[in-house]
């Protein structure tokens, strides 16, 4: 609940500070009509950027994989032995 | 493996940026520049600068709630 609280808060606040630039005039009214498009948009791209940024530098461990398949493989003979079918299929 | 999810990153920074730089410049720059300049002629007349974002998050918004209804559909006939 707090957190819808906290996003609505964060909403009127930037609608506030919209009309706000709307009848004051500092800027001129074109862009003020079109802030909140453009915010939108930043949004967007900000996100996509943050995915390529994590995709690009995404940390494998391929020691820590090799230890996990040799853990697998371990487990499967064990269970194995003891007659419990492990193929998953 | 790394390499192609390392293009597919790098494909997305680029498209964002560009994306950023170009949106930037086409709503907040050009205003300011004369009307016969030449760069006018690399951009489009600037009410698409709003058509073109709303016809994308109109067809996200489509594409969305397509998605979720088929996964929706395909999991009600596998449970029936």
């Amino acid at each position: 609940m707090k957190h819808i609280l906290k996003i609505l808060g964060l909403l009127v606040t930037v609608s506030a500070i919209w009309i706000g630039l709307l009848q004051a005039s500092i800027v001129s009214s074109s862009y003020a009509w079109l802030l909140p498009v453009y915010l939108i948009v930043l949004l967007g791209c900000y996100g996509l950027f943050m995915v390529g940024v994590g995709l690009m530098f995404f940390p494998t461990c391929p020691q820590e994989s090799h230890l996990l398949q040799k853990d697998i493989a371990e487990a499967k003979d064990f269970l194995k032995r003891k007659g419990i079918d492990v193929n998953s299929d | 493996m790394e390499l192609a999810d390392k293009a597919v990153g790098f494909l997305l920074t680029t498209i964002s940026l560009s994306i950023f730089s170009y949106y930037t410049f086409w709503v907040l720059i050009l205003p300011f520049v004369d009307s016969d300049h030449f760069i006018h002629m690399y951009f489009l007349s600037r009410e698409y600068a709003i058509i073109i974002p709303l016809f994308a998050g109109i067809t996200l918004l489509c594409f969305l709630s397509m998605f979720i209804g088929y996964v929706m559909l395909k999991s009600k006939k596998k449970s029936a």
